[in-house]
């Protein structure tokens, strides 16, 4: 074999600790060392030329460069090898930078340390075998799980592309929580006015299917690969047949049973259902835990409403699987509800603040209710307890935000911009009233979002009191909230008709169930976690699915549509090309001595590991053993390190390779 | 209550099993040996007592098993627990195996010896399967057995009494004997591997000529890769010709198991292997 070794300065940063010609020259004398030189940037146009010329001149057959990590440059001097006519997996790379220059200050140590780096690389290389890039077809149709703005917008720019999606909601209706908001902040446009639009783009879409009141069972494959199959709920209402004309909502008597979850149970809701009259689609569904006829087979009020036959009390759960390339997961988020029973009453318990025992301590999303004109006062702010007009409001943010002790120790971010808006709202309609705001720090960073702020304070006199809220108590028919102004330095108490809190944002709480069926990362709240914070933010471990919206992180409307427009790109990355080419470095059975035990496949976070028939010649069953599917494994080497008999290898660092490098330290 | 022979002629007659693996009357006194009763008539061979101590499982492992279809077994506690262990590492289903069963009081250490509490194998003194996990058929016995102080208990507190230098120069003396005939390997119900990590060369990961330091790492693997799996047969240290306590080295790692995650070993085969589960609850205070 004939290698050549080319040894990088790296400027001063590889060439201040160790010397590079020194480098060289020893690396000449290893066997199978054909050629060996040094260069001041062999990333360079010059030192990758140095290399190209070096493999057609000296026929090289093995190419090991010391330099960088493979992170920086791997690709750079494998691209070179590939234009010089060698295969690209012939090469290796030294790490001299950040496995020891920068690690050591003597010049002798780094030198010496070097010339072992190189001579362990030589041996790898001298074991490598040229390998091909797996290539894998695409699917070019995307899943987007989760109809709210950011599923609405993800599908919509795949759709947009001429891409087929399939849009997952498990809500009756898409449009998410942003269908509740009254107006958005920092412009204030009716929240619905904006959304509506887009959630009717979605349904007339002709590459979008829209499976509401569905839900993601299963999720098998992998990048350009998946088979996804979906719950479709039953709505006890057939869709083909329902003119979305309303009559069985009207007629259904049970009005008063069940609370309405768009309006946060501010209001009810009959057993017949459209979540709201923009639904999209406007089909009802049935709430079988309060439906009548499904607890006595008694009332079929809603059938007899029904002109068009619609109503099927049999329809069971239906189950479709689809082909997809990409995922889109938008699952968006929850407020925290600490303590909030929602068994016998919304309202119930949250400890000192008397979240849940008193009526009118409420959370922002039922504030976001009371605001809008398709609330349950007609945007007239009225307490739930009375209804009467507050005359006194109090705000409180970071209820279970930046709180490791009772709720999270992250920042939710839109609570200082949404509580300004709900404090000038409520001064916007009730002109004579008060409102505080308790606030931590405000942090209004965005596009005219300090300026809102401003304006909140400024413009429409809210009192902003910084300092948190110790307590708060009923007494003589107002809610007294104890508190600390930490400017001034003294407490303060004010005799609130209604307390608003800002509470926490937090994933789904299906999140780590959706998580594991994906195969995808989340943190200890739940959150799903990106490949890399600054550089892949959308992307997940698990190749072709990303992240958007605020199923990631806490985010506010533009920042989620954003993130959205940017997965939907990632999606289109991937479909515009036929077929995928893969790092071919993927774990291999040797099939002849696999004696079946699986704990590969066992041990395998990517599902990568199958199950293969090995057959004799008459067909009969000889044993069943494991099998690497090249899509799915991600090269991690956790079955070849469990496998017992050490039946598996992983390709391009085999047990042999990895030996001969320990070995030639010996 | 039917017999062990009744049953057995049965199955053979029926064609339920293809062949049933047993113990026949060996020549000399109180000894047996592995039998494949393969017609109605070979029934009448088998024979099972207190001197049946093999484990038979260890011919179900794919390369041994003698029949391609379905097989009986005359199991006892250890020998069903084997069973069920190869069934939850996915080398027999449960359809592939009738197992009969043997309520169990006790099998002797050594062939031609008589049942005492003296003769009691130390598998015995701590068994607590007289009764098998699993059986198809269950064939009822004495389960009553005088049992002597638990000697290798007593061995096992003084050697982690030790040191670690201490222990590794106990266990590199015992080693230090191992001739590397693999008696131990091939007597395991466990050791099922079509090609051991022994005998692999590309690399070569451990040494095969019978020195201390090849000794060491045969052992040490050995023992590492029946950890959570060893179900305490101790056919291992039987078929030791250089008297290697083997079964000291896994019943600690069977202990760890028991008081690390309360696992045993081959007692359902349909609950996960210790090995390659990772549960949520796993302590992990070794994880720093």
């Amino acid at each position: 074999m004939k290698i050549g070794v080319f040894i990088c300065y790296c400027g001063e940063n590889i060439g201040r600790t160790v010397d590079c010609a020194a480098v060289a020259q020893a690396c000449a004398s290893i066997p199978g060392v054909a050629v060996s030189v040094d260069y001041k940037y062999m990333c360079s146009d010059p030192g990758q030329n140095l290399i190209i010329n070096a493999i057609r001149e000296h026929r090289l057959d093995g190419v090991v460069v010391g330099s960088c990590s493979p992170h920086m440059h791997e690709k750079t001097f494998r691209k070179a090898c590939s234009n010089a006519g060698l295969n690209p997996f012939m090469f290796e790379m030294a790490n001299l930078r950040e496995h020891c220059s920068w690690i050591h200050d003597d010049i002798a140590v780094g030198t010496a340390k070097s010339i072992d780096l190189v001579r362990i690389a030589v041996e790898k290389v001298k074991r490598n075998e040229p390998l091909t890039p797996i290539r894998v077809p695409v699917t070019k149709r995307a899943l987007v799980i989760g109809g709210g703005i950011s599923g609405i917008q993800a599908a919509l720019d795949i759709a947009g592309a001429g891409f087929q999606v399939v849009l997952v909601e498990k809500e009756p209706s898409i449009g998410g929580h942003m269908s509740q908001l009254s107006e958005t902040f920092p412009t204030l446009d009716c929240s619905q006015c904006i959304l509506t639009p887009r959630m009717v783009e979605v349904y007339q879409h002709p590459n979008i299917t829209l499976m509401s009141y569905s839900e993601v069972e299963k999720v098998e494959g992998f990048i350009g690969n998946f088979s996804v199959t979906i719950r479709r709920k039953a709505r006890s209402v057939r869709a083909d047949l329902c003119t979305g004309c309303g009559d069985c909502v009207q007629k259904c008597p049970i009005k008063k049973k069940a609370y309405s979850e768009f309006e946060e149970g501010l209001a009810f809701r009959p057993a017949m259902y459209v979540p709201f009259p923009q639904a999209v689609p406007n089909i009802p569904v049935i709430d079988r835990a309060v439906c009548t006829y499904y607890k006595t087979g008694k009332c079929q009020a809603c059938v007899k409403a029904c002109g068009r036959g619609a109503i099927d009390f049999e329809q069971q759960d239906e189950f479709v699987t689809e082909a997809v390339g990409a995922i889109v997961v938008a699952t968006g988020y929850k407020l925290y509800t600490i303590d909030k029973k929602p068994d016998d009453s919304q309202y119930k318990g949250y400890g000192e603040y008397g979240y849940g025992v008193y009526k009118d301590v409420i959370d922002g999303l039922q504030f976001e209710r009371l605001a809008s004109a398709s609330g349950p006062t007609g945007g007239e702010i009225r307490r739930p307890s009375d209804k009467a007009v507050p005359k006194k409001i109090v705000f409180i943010q970071c209820v279970g935000s930046r709180d490791e002790s009772k709720g999270f120790s992250y920042c939710s971010k839109i609570c200082c911009m949404y509580t300004a808006k709900h404090a000038m709202l409520y001064k916007h309609k009730v002109h004579e009233g008060e409102a505080y705001v308790f606030y931590m720090d405000i942090r209004s960073g965005g596009k005219g979002y300090e300026e809102f702020v401003r304006r909140a304070i400024e413009e429409d006199h809210v009192k902003y009191i910084r300092g948190r809220v110790s307590r708060i108590y009923e007494k003589d028919g107002k809610y007294i909230v104890r508190g600390e102004d930490t400017i001034a330095g003294m407490q303060v108490e004010i005799d609130a008709d209604m307390v608003v809190l800002a509470t926490a944002m937090v994933p789904q709480p299906e999140s780590a169930v959706l998580a594991q069926k994906l195969g995808i990362a989340y943190d200890n709240h739940g959150y799903f976690v990106e490949v890399h914070p600054k550089l892949r933010p959308v992307e997940c471990s698990t190749g072709g699915i990303f992240l958007a919206g605020a199923c990631h992180s806490p985010r506010d409307i533009p920042e989620s549509v954003s993130m959205a427009s940017a997965a939907a790109a990632k999606a289109l990355v991937l479909f515009g090309s036929d077929v995928l080419e893969r790092e071919p470095v993927v774990a291999k059975v040797n099939e002849s001595t696999c004696a079946g035990c699986f704990y590969c496949q066992k041990v395998c976070a990517y599902n990568a590991v199958e199950r293969r028939e090995i057959r004799d010649r008459a067909g009969n069953l000889r044993k069943v053993v494991a099998y690497v599917n090249e899509g799915l494994c991600q090269g991690c080497g956790t079955c070849n390190a469990t496998c017992p008999s050490k039946s598996v290898e992983l390709i391009g660092f085999t047990d042999e390779q990895l030996y001969a490098e320990i070995h030639a330290l010996a | 209550m039917p017999s062990l022979q009744h049953v057995v002629k049965d199955l053979l007659a029926s064609g339920a099993v293809e062949v049933v693996i047993g113990y026949e009357k060996a020549p000399g006194q109180n000894r047996t040996r592995p039998f494949f009763a393969r017609t109605p008539e070979d029934a009448d061979r088998l024979v099972f007592d207190f001197s049946a101590l093999n484990n038979l499982a260890v011919y179900l492992t794919r390369q041994k098993r003698p029949a391609k279809g379905k097989i009986g077994i005359v199991a006892k506690g250890c020998d069903a627990r084997a069973i069920t262990m190869l069934m939850q590492e996915q080398q027999l289903t449960r359809d592939d195996v009738h197992v009969i069963g043997m309520e169990c009081s006790g099998v002797t250490a050594e062939m031609g010896a008589d049942l005492s509490k003296d003769t009691l194998a130390a598998k015995c003194v701590t068994c607590k399967v007289q009764t098998p996990p699993l059986a198809d058929t269950l064939v009822e016995g004495p389960k009553d057995y005088e049992r002597p102080d638990d000697r290798n208990g007593a061995r096992m507190r003084e050697l982690e009494a030790m040191t670690p230098e201490q222990r590794f120069a106990f266990w590199a003396g015992e080693f230090d004997r191992c001739v590397r005939c693999y008696a131990c390997r091939q007597a395991c119900p466990m050791c099922y591997c079509e090609q051991c990590v022994a005998e692999k060369n590309q690399p070569q990961w451990i040494e095969t000529s019978a020195t201390l330091r090849g000794n060491i790492a045969w052992n040490v693997i050995r023992a590492f890769h029946l950890g959570g799996r060893c179900v305490g047969c101790n056919e291992c240290e039987r078929a030791c010709p250089a008297d290697i306590p083997l079964g000291l080295l896994n019943r600690k790692l069977g202990m760890v198991a028991g008081q690390e995650f309360g696992y045993a070993a081959g007692m359902d085969a349909s609950a996960p292997t210790l090995v390659g589960t990772w549960d949520k609850s796993d302590r992990q205070e070794y994880i720093k």
